[in-house]
């Protein structure tokens, strides 16, 4: 807890103490209580059956599974990649003084930031094969979610470029390099290794976007789920082991991003000692996707200056190090 | 600390857990070898074991039927057929996850003809949703579709037909108690289950045009949701609607199939030739038994009585 | 145009939906965050607990199958809403978890002086955030909500994995009679787009008004 939050109440005394020990006791056989009854519920709708729940303790069934979130991880793998090249790509024509460049590139964000990546999906499905543009089952996953990620990508990327220290721009022209130099040698490096955090957010939530593999009928995790709901005929268990394996997995990435962002607050040694490890900023709390959403949500924005101050760090100029 | 050291310390460990994250996963995928499947509750057997001697007995196509430069030839030099299907679609067409095995009579179709072209049953299935079947065929990405495909004469202008290879009609169940409504014409006003991308979708409204559609993906949702109240009555194939009573005492079928949906294998619509290969190939499959050996290995397992007769071919406007 | 003009009811509910679903959950989704975020930083290590159970849990799980559990599995635990209730509860819930997160970066900007003055007035922690904190907080945070509230938006299409008929499945029924993906999808495109931009616009509004400038 950052010292702005460990100042809004004082030190409990005894007495606190001793209330609020009360009421987590309380609160705690409350909890459990609602908890046992709702297990008992479930219980009474023969939900806990074992038979209901003895395939999942076979091989095969998590093999299955398994093979699943394999597929889930190559898809997101390949958005990942893809669409960060891409959104890279992206936020430098927007930053580029190309005007017709910037103009493009704008806009192709601006779009595709605002459609859901689900609508995205039907036309790659529906109105492409029409023109003769099928692909195969993969890439009628991983195309519209690269198009709709890109643009989320590109934001982050921008905005990340955006909140480095516009010294570091300077001094690198001032030493003579271009441009191009400049973004590549000076700017990229030290911005990509701010955004890291972010980037892993963006990944958590792409991971989650490949769920929509069930439209397309690309075996992901979640369409395996669906088909081995339709043979086993457990709807609820089956969903419950998928959305385990998937909090595994994502929760495990979440903690990666925030282990590289508790790094880069020390890495960097500035920003506020306030902000504690374990504080979100804006820009890793990005919401982006979930399963579809792309618009980028949270996540550039904070840092960009080009829309609000940056709130995350008292002098701009610190960039977005306030962690 | 330097940075750089910094840096490297980052890349060794990031490309470590990368390293036993991909190892941990190739374990997973290629180790173990299947089990006897589980014993699944209410679930009905798809055949398995009988299908496989149906199979091992089918009929496999002379070379005097198999003509050089025709689709026939292309497949069975290709060694696999590629159909265009489902994956769950339970008695039609549903992956069993313990052999990766597509089982049902639409799959088991599909790997007769395989067999009767190529000698094997080598049938490899893409998934294809519902509103691409035309343009798929029309752009030869598959050679057939075998996914419960009405045949109606508004696609017969963008594909062509071979069968019909099965009748069944769209048929209504509801909870257990229920009482008030007895056939499709009672559903007037009331909430109905559909499955999304169904015939029911369109079939519905034209026998109770004031029923209130709400769709769900799965044929497990739709029954789940018609058991939890969140509809009067649900409309699926008929063959679905037996299969989900048999495992769901809580719900029954009630009176007889509304429409008439004849089932055809989607060909594109320049192959006469194939059409005709594969109206005899069927002709000669109804005529051995084998159509009703598969029928009673899968539907059957759920319909009482005999295998029905199969239809005519060519017997439907469009086939 | 005379696929659209043609099923412009439909399409027009699907809308209507779309918007009805929106509204409902950002309003839920923001009472939510606020809560979770005072939970986290409460002094009661349970509250924090469950804050911090809550936000996980949630950010790490895809909506859908939170949608497909929240409308089949809680049945059996006795819980059970109409539909678009169901989608609109959980869609609130999950975006409630990220504006939790970004709320209390917003908290984290304001300076601690402001809490020791709060503190030192007399004001106890819930009024100290109410009165103090919060305001400022959120004022800071206006440019980040107004993108979850687009995400939200864009995530609403899932509802229809539940049966509820929003813009992106009214568009595909349509699709299904008129065969016509393109256009019928072109113009459901827009309309999230003409949405997206009025929360945009409207969050620009905001911030042109309240935001902080440090």
């Amino acid at each position: 807890m950052n010292q702005t939050q460990q100042i809004l109440f004082d030190e409990p005394g005894p007495r606190a103490r001793r209330r609020i020990r009360i009421a987590t006791v309380i609160g705690a056989v409350a909890l459990v209580g609602a908890l046992i009854a709702a297990v008992q519920q479930f219980a009474s709708h023969g939900e806990l059956a074992w038979s209901r729940w003895e395939p999942f303790t076979t091989w095969p069934i998590w093999r299955y599974l398994l093979n699943g979130l394999w597929a889930t991880l190559k898809a997101a793998a390949a958005t990942a990649v893809l669409s960060g090249a891409f959104g890279l790509l992206l936020a430098l024509g927007r930053l580029s003084p190309n005007r017709p460049l910037r103009w493009l590139a704008g806009a192709y964000v601006e779009i595709f930031r605002t459609v859901p990546a689900l609508l995205l999906i039907y036309v790659t499905l529906f109105a492409l094969p029409a023109y003769g543009l099928n692909f195969p089952l993969f890439w009628k996953l991983v195309v519209p979610l690269v198009v709709s990620n890109a643009a989320a990508f590109a934001e982050i990327f921008r905005a990340g470029i955006q909140a480095l220290d516009r010294g570091q721009t300077e001094a690198g022209l001032a030493v003579g390099l271009r441009r191009s130099q400049v973004m590549r040698l000076v700017v990229l490096p030290q911005a990509l290794l701010q955004l890291a955090p972010s980037l892993v957010s963006q990944l958590v939530g792409l991971l989650k976007d490949t769920s929509l593999g069930f439209v397309v009928s690309y075996t992901e995790l979640l369409y395996s789920g669906q088909v081995l709901s339709t043979y086993t005929q457990l709807l609820i268990q089956t969903f419950l082991v998928v959305s385990l394996i998937y909090l595994a997995v994502n929760a495990s990435l979440s903690k990666f991003a925030r282990v590289l962002q508790a790094r880069n607050g020390r890495l960097t040694g500035r920003g506020r000692v306030a902000a504690g490890p374990d504080a979100p900023t804006p820009a890793t709390s990005a919401p982006s996707t979930s399963a579809t959403s792309t618009s980028t949500a949270s996540s550039p924005d904070p840092t960009s200056p080009s829309t609000s101050p940056d709130p995350t760090s008292p002098s701009s100029t610190e960039g977005s190090t306030a962690r | 600390m330097s940075i750089l050291h910094n840096n490297l310390t980052r890349r060794r460990s990031l490309a470590l857990a990368a390293g036993a994250l991909a190892v941990a996963l190739g374990a997973t995928a290629c180790g173990g070898d299947s089990t006897s499947a589980p014993a699944l509750p209410g679930k009905p057997a798809a055949g398995g074991d009988s299908v496989q001697a149906v199979i091992d007995a089918a009929p496999v196509a002379t070379d005097a039927e198999i003509p050089a430069g025709s689709t026939m030839e292309a497949i069975r030099k290709r060694g696999e057929l590629i159909i265009g299907g489902s994956l769950d679609a339970p008695l039609l067409a549903q992956q069993n996850p313990v052999s990766g095995q597509i089982e049902g009579f639409d799959a088991d179709l599909a790997k007769l003809l395989a067999k009767y072209i190529i000698g094997k049953p080598e049938v490899k299935t893409v998934t294809i949703g519902t509103q691409t079947r035309e343009a798929i065929l029309q752009a030869k990405s598959v050679d057939a579709v075998f996914q419960t495909y009405t045949i109606t004469p508004q696609r017969a202008t963008q594909v062509a037909f071979a069968g019909p290879y099965l009748t069944s009609g769209l048929a209504v169940a509801v909870r257990k108690d229920e009482t008030s409504i007895k056939s499709a014409k009672d559903l007037n006003g009331k909430t109905v289950i559909v499955g999304a991308n169904t015939p029911a979708v369109t079939a519905l409204p034209q026998v109770a045009p004031d029923a209130k559609q709400v769709a769900f993906a799965t044929d497990p949702q739709a029954i789940q949701a018609l058991l939890q109240n969140r509809g009067d009555a649900y409309v699926q194939d008929l063959t679905l609607l037996a299969s989900g009573a048999k495992s769901n005492p809580g719900m029954k079928v009630v009176g007889e199939p509304f429409t008439s949906e004849p089932y055809g294998i989607g060909i594109n619509r320049e192959d006469a030739q194939f059409k005709e290969f594969v109206n005899n190939w069927l002709k000669k499959i109804q005529a051995d038994g084998t159509w009703a050996k598969v029928w009673k290995a899968t539907l059957g397992s759920v319909v009482e009585g005999d295998a029905p007769t199969p239809p005519v071919i060519g017997s439907v406007e469009g086939s | 145009m005379d696929a659209l003009t043609a099923h412009l009811s439909v399409l027009g509910h699907g809308l209507v939906t779309t918007v009805q679903l929106t509204v409902v959950t950002t309003i839920g989704a923001m009472l939510l965050g606020i809560v979770v975020a005072t939970l986290r930083i409460s002094p009661v290590p349970l509250l924090r607990t469950i804050g911090t159970l809550y936000v996980e849990v949630l950010q790490n799980l895809p909506l859908l199958a939170l949608l497909v559990l929240f409308v089949f599995a809680l049945p059996q635990i006795g819980i059970q809403f109409p539909l678009f209730t169901s989608a609109a509860i959980v869609i609130a819930a999950y975006q409630g978890a990220y504006l939790a997160e970004a709320i209390r970066a917003g908290i984290n900007t304001v300076g601690k002086g402001q809490a020791e003055a709060a503190r030192a007035i007399g004001l106890t922690f819930s009024q100290s955030l109410r009165y103090v904190i919060l305001p400022q907080g959120l004022r800071a945070v206006i440019q980040p909500i107004g993108n979850i509230c687009i995400a939200l938006l864009m995530n609403t299409s899932l509802a229809a994995a539940v049966g509820v008929v929003e813009l992106t499945q009214a568009a595909n029924n349509v699709n299904l009679v008129e065969a016509q993906p393109i256009l019928i999808f072109t113009g459901a495109g827009l309309a999230y787009m003409l949405l997206a931009l009025i929360i945009g616009q409207f969050t620009g509004l905001l911030e042109r008004r309240l935001a902080i400038v440090r």
